[in-house]
């Protein structure tokens, strides 16, 4: 193709006909929107800055490979939204490759063609970068074209940022101005796209004449064909030139005044979901933040507690509604939706962070004044980590809760019965308001003695847990554990009167003091200890002591109950089970299926058990809270509420011919029973434990310990 | 402006429990201490006084107890108290109420307080005798179960409401200082966090001697003696089932068993 032309000719000429001033006045238009751009970036690290300093971008490069990889892959933006991540990733490189073609014009043209004579942009170089860039603006325009098809016409729920929470006339209640910010962007985009062609198409038009332009046409293959129906329109090189004069500076200046508005604007997103990708803890769902407890204050009561990554994280919220539509409190008409609290806190870092001189007196996070968080928002939690898993930038909402309501407690800002159970650990290490002599008061209901690991090694120590101690239904699921591990020969032991709660609750709720008293004594206790590994039925006590003793001193090999029985039958140290034959479904707690991976264990055990296991909507890292977790257990839901357990039940009963619903922790079981009665579904199926249906497989249940839980506690001598 | 208020750290029965061998009391390992549950109201109530004050008023937490009372001591200081005042002596082991309020009334000549509030009663022996044997010694206005209290820091009188029997509540305009013995429910109390508790560690504690108070072991000696503790006999009850007959047949077998007929 070349052979008819100088390969150097084929190009484009920048700024082709302009006088001088004009090109002037242009570079002049552009670099004020990058001063503009400059001043934005700077304003925002400032804000970021007046923060408490995290080091959480360190180590720096790995960090950035992995931001990168998540990036490129859209791996979290394809979560839960296939087609928004799919249009998303054409927006995303359509933009990209506009905006890296736009950077190598300009670093030839202004930077290394004046400086070392070097040109490269022609030839074959120039004709492959303008059909790259002519698909890159068609998948730009489809991305784009798909998001408003997805606010008008899909009108997803998600996408309405009216607060539940709030009434109409609270000045933070409906905000509309985030809707048209969203569509200022689409149509801002959109125009930017459209005028390049329609740009390219005009250029064509004027310089068909032109042969090292016309001849090379098909490289803009949307460019082109604009041109021919411009030409059909009736539309000469005269006025074509004219046209293109117009659209070169409508294009010019839309896409500066784009540039100048990034950091003002929900564009920011493209830096700060990278900075807040790249600060992202992976064990932010997992382990809560450590609090030096002889400080002088605990938690975040002021703005200025966050940290600069938490401050960045709010930046980076890109409203797409995730957490709001996983989180079980929102679902269940609480008064909180995690993003609303991220954007809550954003406007409140903009209105007090983002000014040259920061407020006088201290910028109070926790109140009823607008878009600041009210206690009953945070009392809302159940920390269950669904709104961290899934969202895609990598905001991590629940250390900030969990922070916030540090301060709460040490204010005294609760619901008074949390008070009673607060009372009760702190004397007694159980939130039942039960003494410490009647922990292991079920084990008088076996007929075999359970080892004292407090003075005899044993191989496995078992941390029976709370609500599987004093629970008289859960009780019955910890006898047949016990019964389990006996049949199976394991040399087992528990802590007896000794045991105090684990902590997860009590720290998640926000008594980081009571919960690194009782970690620090729960680990001196089992530190005196021998054993070989550690197992509980409960994931709040797993997730605990797995995760968060470690910084304690308390480094165990510990396994949840249900992966300990996958492992046994998979042994078969457990008598091969017989078949059960029930239609089942399977609820995964959150601590275990979400938060530690541990999805798989159960399914398995229920598969050996031969039963039709038959999957709820949502499950493995998607499950939907039962309601109990951070300590909502303790505190009762309001009657005129509706209870995350009740939404989850009618889910199961969706399931025709369901016989059980299995669970797979104390505290489900406690929830689902109740969330069973209260969603009118009593009697059509029923809930059980993943261990008592292990139990029955064996065949271990009709001896001295089938009876019910009232029994348990009768027996153990309670006052009549 | 200072308000005393007097605490007590009381015992909580497990409901298995056994009897000390000199049968006068339960084994020390059947109870687990807190702070008397009637003091967290009275402890607020002085610590909402100081708040509306604007923190310009001394709020001093006494306690009669042993080492192990440091821990009450500790939860009543740990809700903003200012300073503590702990006084043991191995003569005041048996004390009763009016021994106590002997050696608060040494503690009220000594502190001068403007305001003294002790619990209504205490929640393991409930003898609700304290406070007002203090008023008694030292001669002050007093008033038992206050359920409502209008008191402004360093106000000449207060205004308070009482709870009488029947349903009847009583309110009464009272001089200072007084004595006041407060009730549940007057207020909300606060949450002590084990941080704060913690911390309170930190906040002055004088621990003094009967020796310091001028006080004899004979002056503190009780007036009254547990001479026995023990569980009462349970009673029986029993869920007749059956016929209408066979239910009075068995009604008829029990009344003649009871009556030895």
């Amino acid at each position: 193709m070349f052979f008819e032309h100088d390969p150097q000719d084929v190009t484009r000429i920048l700024f082709q006909n302009f006088p001088t001033w004009m090109a002037v006045r242009f570079y002049l238009i552009g670099a004020a929107a990058c001063v503009v751009f400059a001043y934005g970036v700077w304003t925002n690290i400032r804000k970021y800055r007046r923060g408490v300093r995290s080091g959480a971008w360190s180590p720096f490069w790995p960090r950035v490979w992995q931001m990168v990889a998540t990036v490129l892959t859209h791996r979290t933006i394809k979560r839960r939204a296939e087609a928004a991540g799919r249009s998303h990733s054409w927006i995303f490189y359509g933009f990209a490759a506009l905006f890296v073609g736009t950077s190598i014009i300009t670093l030839e043209h202004d930077i290394l063609e004046p400086l070392t004579g070097l040109t490269f942009w022609y030839g074959w170089f120039y004709l492959a970068f303008s059909a790259v860039l002519d698909l890159a603006g068609v998948a730009l325009i489809a991305g784009l074209i798909y998001m408003m098809y997805r606010r008008k016409l899909l009108a997803l729920p998600r996408l309405d940022y009216t607060r539940p929470d709030r009434s109409p006339g609270d000045p933070d209640y409906d905000r509309s101005g985030y809707r048209r910010e969203d569509w200022a962007f689409l149509w801002t985009l959109i125009a930017i796209a459209f005028t390049g062609f329609l740009l390219e198409a005009s250029r064509l038009v004027w310089l068909q004449g032109d042969a090292v332009v016309w001849d090379y046409r098909w490289f803009s293959p949307v460019g082109t064909t604009t041109a021919y129906l411009m030409k059909a329109l009736g539309l000469g090189p005269d006025g074509a030139a004219q046209l293109r004069l117009g659209l070169w500076w409508f294009h010019g200046m839309l896409a500066l005044l784009f540039i100048a508005l990034v950091p003002y604007t929900k564009v920011k997103h493209i830096f700060t979901a990278m900075g807040s990708l790249m600060a992202r803890d992976t064990e932010a769902k997992r382990r809560m933040p450590t609090a030096n407890v002889d400080g002088e204050r605990i938690g975040y009561s002021v703005l200025t507690d966050f940290t600069d990554k938490y401050l960045l994280n709010l930046d980076a919220c890109t409203k797409c509604g995730r957490c709001h539509e996983a989180c079980p409190a929102n679902a269940s008409g609480y008064p909180l939706s995690p993003r609303d609290l991220v954007l809550s806190l954003r406007e409140l870092a903009n209105d007090t962070l983002s000014h040259a001189a920061m407020p006088k007196g201290p910028i109070t996070v926790s109140g009823d004044g607008v878009n600041m968080i009210r206690s009953e928002t945070l009392w809302s939690c159940r920390t269950c980590a669904a709104c961290v898993e899934i969202c895609p930038v990598g905001i991590e909402h629940l250390p900030m809760i969990v922070q916030m309501r540090r301060a709460l407690i040490e204010d005294g800002d609760f619901d008074p019965m949390l008070q009673l159970t607060l009372k009760s650990l702190q004397k007694s290490g159980n939130a039942l308001g039960e003494s410490k002599r009647k922990r292991p008061r079920w084990t008088k209901n076996l007929d075999f003695e359970i080892k004292d690991a407090r003075t005899q090694p044993v191989d496995v120590l078992w941390y029976v847990g709370d609500y599987a101690s004093f629970d008289p239904r859960s009780q019955k699921v910890t006898i047949a554990f016990a019964k389990i591990l006996h049949a199976a020969g394991i040399d087992f032991g528990i802590l007896y009167e000794d045991e105090q709660t684990a902590g997860n609750d009590v720290r998640r709720v926000g008594e980081e003091g009571l919960f690194q008293a009782l970690a620090a004594a729960n680990i001196e206790l089992l530190n005196s200890c021998e054993f070989s590994s550690m197992v509980t039925t409960d994931p709040h006590t797993y997730n605990t002591i797995r995760n968060e003793y470690p910084e304690f001193g308390g480094n165990y090999l510990i396994e949840h109950a249900s992966a300990m029985l996958e492992r046994l039958i998979r042994e078969g140290r457990i008598p091969t089970p017989v078949n059960l034959n029930y239609r089942v479904t399977y609820h995964d707690p959150c601590h275990l299926g979400r938060i530690n991976d541990g999805a798989e264990p159960p399914r398995q055990v229920l598969r050996r058990l031969g039963v039709d296991l038959v999957e709820l909507r949502r499950i493995r890292e998607n499950s939907f809270c039962c309601g109990a977790g951070g300590g909502r257990i303790w505190l009762a839901d309001p009657p005129a509420m509706k209870k995350p357990a009740e939404l989850r039940a009618a889910e199961a009963a969706e399931i025709a011919g369901l016989d059980v619903l299995v669970v797979n922790c104390p505290k489900c079981l406690n929830m689902m029973e109740d969330g069973v009665k209260g969603s009118g579904n009593e009697g059509k199926f029923r809930v059980m434990e993943l261990i008592e249906l292990v139990q029955e497989a064996m065949g271990l249940i009709g001896d001295t310990t089938s009876d019910d839980g009232d029994n348990v506690l009768r027996e153990a001598g309670a006052p009549a | 402006m200072k308000i005393m208020v007097a605490v007590k750290q009381v015992a909580f029965l497990d409901d298995e429990f056994e009897i000390r061998d000199d049968g006068r009391d339960v084994g020390e390992d059947f109870f687990e201490k807190d702070l008397n549950e009637f003091d967290h109201f009275s402890v607020e109530q002085a610590m909402l006084i100081k708040e509306a004050a604007g923190g310009d008023a001394e709020v001093v937490i006494v306690i009669v107890g042993d080492e192990d009372a440091d821990d009450a001591l500790r939860t009543a200081l740990a809700k903003g108290a200012d300073r503590g005042i702990r006084v043991w002596d191995d003569a005041l082991a048996e004390a009763d109420g009016i021994a106590v309020a002997k050696v608060l009334a040494k503690l009220v000549e000594r502190e001068k307080p403007d305001m003294v509030f002790t619990g209504a009663q205490s929640a393991d022996f409930g003898s609700a005798v304290t406070g007002m044997a203090l008023a008694g010694f030292l001669g002050w206005p007093h008033a038992a179960v206050v359920s409502n209290l209008d008191y402004a820091s360093g106000a000449r009188t207060a205004t308070l409401r009482r709870e009488l029997e029947g349903g009847l509540e009583e309110i009464m305009t009272i001089r200072c200082p007084a004595v006041l013995s407060i009730q549940l429910g007057i207020n909300q109390p606060r949450y002590a966090s084990l941080r704060g508790i913690k911390q309170a560690k930190q906040k002055p504690v004088d621990e003094l001697s009967l020796d310091d108070l001028g006080l004899s072991a004979a002056e503190v000696a009780p007036a009254s003696r547990v001479r026995r503790m023990y569980a009462p006999e349970r009673g029986k009850a029993e869920l007749i089932t059956g016929s209408a007959a066979e239910q009075a047949a068995r009604l008829a077998e029990i009344i003649k068993e009871l009556r030895g007929m």
